[in-house]
């Protein structure tokens, strides 16, 4: 009797494994894709940039500066803070912006680039810390998520590092 | 070979063609309506692509429903898919960037596509700090369509179906190294492997409790930054420094390790026998699948044939003196189709053992090769509607 009603129970749940299969591209798909969209989850604030701090209105662009980003636990990343210049088919040939970061209404760094007329190119540029707390970037483009001078679609995105000591 | 062998074991017509076509009926219309909307779409590559994809498809169910083999028929399709993944999208990765690398620029644009490998690496960041540590977009976007929700959304229903099975019908990496191991006339190192197996079984186990770990501790996929033999063959990102140089000749000594030399030499899975966390990981939910193999104890003769051909070391004497297989079985059939006993079988769980194997069968088959259909089929149609595009006169 128990080997009956367990074949009975197996078969079941084969049928119901077969039913799950065609549910896949129709229900199941959207149905766990929007469990995870809607998890609450956001993507690590190192590839992210963070959370936006505030937007600075210039003549036909905008500068959005980010929260610093730190650290957790081991991670192998630099302090930063991220700026972002959008959109960039409104900036001027040269750009050379004093910037005030930390919101105390003075400067904290100076962000100059030349825009090359081709999206494609590669893009390089300097920033210059107007105190302790940031770190000067010479002639940088894409070389680490703290340190960066690049164009992504219609943004470009600035990373300037942290003063270790001073940045926490 | 363990296909000659297999030929052998059983008579070349098990079924009738009437009744094989009849068994294939539902995966001809599957087949039908999941490329129905590359019908769609214009392109007669796609529409080339998509006829060839459901031909193909259908014609292996119906070889598998002919023959009563799985092993062979199903190694087809998986080489197929590991060998021409690669190829469409490093296409398509050429075709939008000019180049395989993922820049920096890319990465915090969140435009990199999401791989399920990395799946394990997030779980932690993911539970405890609601971080999601991949350089990607939750949602679509116009320029990647392989959001994270989206792959995992995938990822999941799937492994529903299929359990560990992901990594024979599902996985669209593990057929490179099927196919380096299909080219080897002979099997070496296989004492080594039998003497070392139980060892060497745990190293993914290892590997998936250091990644998940490390991932946590760092904040950054480990995995995917350090370890993935794949990136060889995908995307990798640009070398920019000393460490992305160093990750890239990684990444390379593993594939050619692991994917290419091992399984020729061995005729082994070894990378995803020996190596691959994620492997492992999928291997957990083997114990919620209803489908699995087992040995009927009254025709098995101990002549380890069985244990030799599994491609991937989920057999060992006490395994079979038991009656089942290891966890990490990922179901590929060889041991079933290469036993001229017809010891090994398909079983439902739940079911009395060899009373029906070839009922469980079915019903294992029509759901796996359902999502093979849907999602290395899917690719496969990409890939070749690429191979179209790219002849020569067009």
């Amino acid at each position: 009797m128990r080997a009956r009603i367990l074949s009975i129970l197996a078969y079941t749940g084969a049928a119901l494994t077969l039913l799950v299969a065609v549910c896949v591209p129709f229900v199941l798909m959207g149905a766990f894709t929007n469990v995870v969209a809607h998890a609450g989850l956001h993507i690590d604030a190192v590839y992210s940039g963070g959370a936006v701090a505030r937007t600075v209105q210039r003549d036909g662009y905008r500068i959005v500066v980010y929260q610093p980003v730190q650290s957790r636990l081991l991670e192998r990343i630099e302090p930063f803070v991220q700026i972002v210049f959008e959109p960039a088919d409104s900036l001027p040939a040269h750009v050379s912006e004093e910037i005030d970061l930390d919101g105390d209404g003075r400067p904290d760094v100076r962000v100059s680039f030349n825009l090359p007329a081709d999206p494609n190119a590669p893009l390089r540029g300097d920033v210059t810390a107007l105190n302790k707390t940031y770190v000067s970037l010479a002639n940088v483009g894409g070389e680490s998520f703290s340190r960066m001078v690049v164009r992504t679609g219609n943004k470009i995105v600035v990373r300037v590092p942290l003063n270790k000591e001073l940045g926490r | 070979m363990a296909s000659r062998s297999s030929a052998l074991a059983r008579p070349p017509a098990f079924r009738s063609v009437g009744r094989s076509i009849l068994l294939t009926l539902p995966i001809a219309l599957w087949s039908l309506l999941m490329f129905t909307p590359s019908f769609r779409q214009a392109g007669r590559d796609r529409h080339i692509g998509a006829l060839l994809v459901i031909l193909f498809m259908t014609t292996l169910f119906f070889l598998m429903m002919r023959t009563g083999e799985t092993y062979r028929w199903r190694r087809i399709f998986f080489v197929a898919l590991g060998f021409l993944f690669p190829f469409g999208f490093i296409a398509a990765l050429v075709a939008e960037r000019g180049t395989m690398s993922i820049p920096i620029s890319r990465m915090v644009s969140g435009d990199t596509p999401f791989c399920f490998m990395v799946t394990p690496s997030l779980l932690l960041p993911a539970a405890f700090a609601r971080t999601i540590i991949f350089p990607g977009s939750i949602l679509p976007t116009a320029s990647n369509p392989h959001s994270i929700a989206i792959m995992i959304g995938i990822w999941f229903a799937m492994t529903l179906v299929l359990g560990k099975a992901w990594c024979s019908y599902g996985c669209f990496f593990g057929g490179i190294e099927e196919g380096f191991a299909a080219f080897a006339k002979r099997r070496r190192l296989h004492r080594l492997i039998t003497r070392f197996g139980a060892q060497l079984r745990l190293i993914p186990w290892a590997i998936l409790v250091f990644v998940v770990l490390a991932s946590a501790a760092l904040f950054e996929p480990v995995y995917c930054m350090w370890l993935c033999p794949f990136k060889a063959v995908t995307e990798f990102p640009a070398v920019r420094n000393v460490t992305t140089a160093i990750q890239m000749g990684i990444f390379v000594a593993l594939f050619v390790g692991l994917v290419v030399v091992l399984p020729f030499l061995t005729k082994k899975r070894t990378q995803c026998g020996f190596f691959c966390p994620f492997g492992a990981f999928q291997s957990i939910f083997n114990k919620i699948n209803l489908f699995e193999i087992r040995f009927n104890r009254e025709k098995c003769v101990d002549c380890t044939l069985c244990q030799t051909t599994c491609p991937t070391v989920a057999l060992s004497k006490e395994s079979i003196r038991d009656g089942k297989t290891l966890l990490n079985c990922m179901k590929c059939g060889a041991c079933v189709d290469v036993c001229k006993k017809g010891a090994a079988v398909w079983h439902l769980k739940g079911t009395a053992v060899a009373v029906k194997p070839e009922r469980a069968r079915l019903l294992f088959l029509y759901g796996a090769w359902a999502m093979a259909t849907m999602m290395g089929g899917s690719i496969l149609a990409n890939s070749v509607a690429t191979m179209v595009h790219w002849l020569p006169g067009k």
